[in-house]
């Protein structure tokens, strides 16, 4: 097999998937490992490579707002942050979705604290998953170019009109290159229109005022409900983006991504760039004769509920491997997922829960293994397990280590 | 049940009203709950606030849609529509408007459908107090005497909630005294007591997705400002006296609505159609160059 493309980070390549959709402004604050995003857009624009006003803010709160602002005048905007940025820039994420603006924020999820670390779960990026942002999660460098293109074209479409995070994981991602092909910007042009959003626009002869006061519940739930509306638009609009996208680029990207799903009877759900280990695990566990398969999820809002049904009914066991915690209940995702099936009448006998690369934690293999053996053993016994933290005898050791170097024994 | 719905300006007490009589009654052995709603939190603003009364756990919340007994703080809301006043009154209704005009007068004005009362507590206020200020102890007191609360636990009341409040002992001793004056001015009166009526099922609609152009909060309409006339929520007004006027501008700054325009030969212009007479210019202007007047009549837009 050949390669073709060249190597780029996960970082290069959110900063190509912003440079290839032409923005018009950057509003951009640095936060490992986020921060190779907007220093590659910053001498872009220096160099006169990208057309686009790059501006330094005080903090993520200023940069979300500033994107907003942006956008709203009718600018196509792109930011990136992280972790703790997100976090600050909370409020902000709710306000400008409520105002409709498409713009793309990149998200490079790192752990939250406390305790500190630098290494990726997704408790970050899904701590926004009620903002009103549409989300897609990219296991790949490749796909992290690919979903900002795809994610524009989604956000600034009239039956849709809302913000869009990508999501690549810190480090495993973001520092990781691997090969990426560059689309051709003129087919670029060809799939991302220009930003024309009816609402939106600057005069200064007329001025509008977004987001305002209702002061009423019953307009309140109207337009909160619009915005459902909206995101559940974005499923058919992804549908149509990604088979323009296939046509003209080659790559096919649905709204959740199935491996080896055929003949499965037991269903491994993961998302993220650790879905490649599971990926490998699953070719591992299938050469040793188990039925298993991967389904990623890559939209994680709006929520492919029918794509979901669809690719886990009638399974022996769906399993889900959270890469977050919510403390108090367990994976997040695995609430999703077994509510999504609990209306089909075509259930798996059993659901379990698994937790696993907190903090980037490595999944080793041989947790795969174990996680197959447990789904098997649920599936036969008809009720699930977990949640179940991946934790393992050595990391036992390894913590008591700690606790005594620490002074804490 | 008994459901009170109070209607005040924000400013003029209806929500201490609301707590003076829901204290009120809880002394005497009811289960109360009262709550206020403040809409914009604007000065001279239509607010709302509520007081529920009952002998048996009280299983609503929120706001009273078909109230037994609405007290009304200023006769000027009865022109507002913005105020509601009438929502959900009935003929059996016990309505009390804060008034110098007699019910016929008021009638003529602004039709109700409930049973009218009026009062002049401002008058009161004005005689006790010698200037003008909140009417929540007159407002309470009016409503804990219709519904036939006593004197006793109405006062106690007043020294608990205005109290709370932190106001100075001659106040809250001015504010019984008032009270006193409100339990002889006003008789218990028959509130009906059916206000239960089952809810129609409700027939739910499914809400279909807009262009954003309609379906986002937003205003693309010109200003309207200047249409939505505030004049009518005074109940003071400002009034100049051009010989004291050193033309400092102060007045012309502390405007929250900008109704002061300062003219060519420097003294201030009130826009009477805007002037939502708050009187922080009269408290501001460093000559007392600005009176304040008490407003005469149920309309009072403009000059
Ligand atoms: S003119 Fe005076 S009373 Fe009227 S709104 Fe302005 S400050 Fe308030
Ligand atoms: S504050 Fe008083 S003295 Fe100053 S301009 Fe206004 S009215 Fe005149």
């Amino acid at each position: 097999m050949t390669m073709s493309g060249e190597l780029l980070t996960g970082n290069l390549a959110a900063a190509w998937g912003a440079r290839l959709a032409e923005v018009d402004y950057v509003p951009a604050f640095p936060i490992t490992p986020q921060t190779e995003i907007v220093e590659t857009l910053a001498g872009w624009c220096e160099r006169g490579d990208l057309a686009a006003r790059f501006v330094t803010m005080d903090s993520e709160h200023s940069m979300m707002t500033a994107a907003g602002a942006a956008a709203a005048a009718g600018a196509r905007v792109f930011t990136a942050t992280s972790s703790q940025g997100l976090l600050y820039a909370f409020e902000v994420l709710y306000t400008v979705a409520g105002w409709r603006v498409p713009l793309v924020l990149v998200n490079v999820s790192r752990a939250l604290a406390a305790p500190i670390t630098l290494e990726s779960d997704h408790n970050d990026v899904l701590a926004a998953r009620d903002s009103g942002f549409l989300q897609i999660h990219a296991e790949t460098c490749q796909e992290v170019l690919d979903s900002i293109l795809i994610a524009y074209r989604i956000a600034e479409d009239q039956r849709v009109c809302l913000p869009a995070i990508v999501n690549m994981d810190g480090f495993y991602l973001s520092f990781t290159r691997e090969p990426v092909s560059r689309p051709e910007p003129d087919r670029v042009r060809a799939f991302l229109p220009p930003y024309r959003p009816s609402h939106l626009g600057f005069k200064a002869s007329r001025p509008q005022a977004l987001g305002v006061a209702v002061l009423n519940s019953v307009g309140y739930s109207h337009f909160r409900y619009q915005m459902h509306l909206a995101a559940m638009n974005a499923l058919a609009v992804h549908q149509e983006a990604a088979d323009d996208f296939a046509r003209l680029f080659g790559r096919r990207y649905d709204l959740v991504d199935g491996y080896r799903l055929e003949d499965a009877e037991d269903v491994l759900v993961m998302s993220n760039a650790f879905a490649t280990k599971g990926k490998a695990a699953v070719a591992a566990a299938r050469a040793r004769g188990r039925r298993v398969g991967l389904l990623r999820l890559r939209v994680i809002r709006p929520w492919p509920s029918a794509a979901i049904t669809q690719a886990l009914k009638g399974r022996r066991t769906v399993a889900v491997l959270d890469q977050n915690l919510a403390p108090g209940l367990g994976g997040i995702l695995y609430q999703e997922v077994a509510a999504t099936l609990g209306g089909e009448p075509d259930r798996p006998r059993a659901l379990c829960s698994f937790v696993g690369g907190l903090g980037g934690r490595n999944i080793a293999e041989g947790e795969f293994e174990a996680i197959f053996a447990r789904m098997a053993e649920a599936g036969e016994r008809g009720r699930g397990v977990g949640p179940i933290l991946l934790y393992t005898e050595e990391d036992r050791r390894q913590m008591d280590q700690w606790v005594t170097i620490a002074g804490n024994r | 049940m008994v459901r009170i719905r109070f209607h005040g300006r924000g400013g003029q007490g209806a929500k201490t009203a609301a707590r003076l009589v829901a204290t009120a009654a809880f002394l005497e052995g009811w289960m109360a709950q009262d709550s206020p709603l403040y809409g914009a939190e604007r000065r001279g603003a239509p607010m709302t606030a509520f007081a529920r009364l009952d002998r048996a756990p009280i299983r609503e919340r929120g706001m009273i849609a078909r109230p037994d007994l609405v007290v009304v703080a200023d006769d000027s809301l009865l022109a507002d529509p913005a105020a509601h006043v009438g929502d959900g009154v009935e003929a059996d209704t016990v309505v009390f408007v804060n008034s110098e005009q007699a019910v016929t007068q008021l009638l003529e004005r602004a039709p109700c459908p409930g049973r009218l009362l009026t009062g002049d507590l401002t008058g009161l206020v004005l005689a006790q107090l010698g200037k003008a200020g909140a009417l929540s102890g007159p407002l309470g007191a009016v409503a804990a005497r219709l519904v036939g609360l006593s004197e006793t636990n109405l006062r106690t009341a007043l020294v608990m909630e205005l109290g709370e409040l932190g106001l100075p002992v001659p106040v809250i001793e001015q504010n019984l005294s008032m009270a006193h004056a409100c339990f002889e001015l006003v008789q218990p009166v028959p509130l009906r007591q059916n206000g239960d009526r089952p809810g129609q099922p409700a027939s739910l609609r499914t809400p279909t997705y807009e262009p954003p152009t309609s379906g986002t909060a937003r205003i693309s309409a010109l200003a309207n400002v200047t249409v939505r006339k505030t004049g009518g929520w005074r109940t003071f007004r400002p009034v100049l006296d051009p010989e004291k006027c050193i033309g400092c501008w102060m007045c012309y700054l502390h405007c929250p609505d900008g109704a002061v325009r300062m003219t060519g030969a420097t003294h201030p212009l009130i826009d009477y159609d805007h002037c939502k007479g708050c009187l922080l210019c009269v408290e501001e202007c460093p000559t007392l160059a600005l009176i304040s007047e008490r407003e005469a009549g149920l309309v009072r837009r403009s000059s």
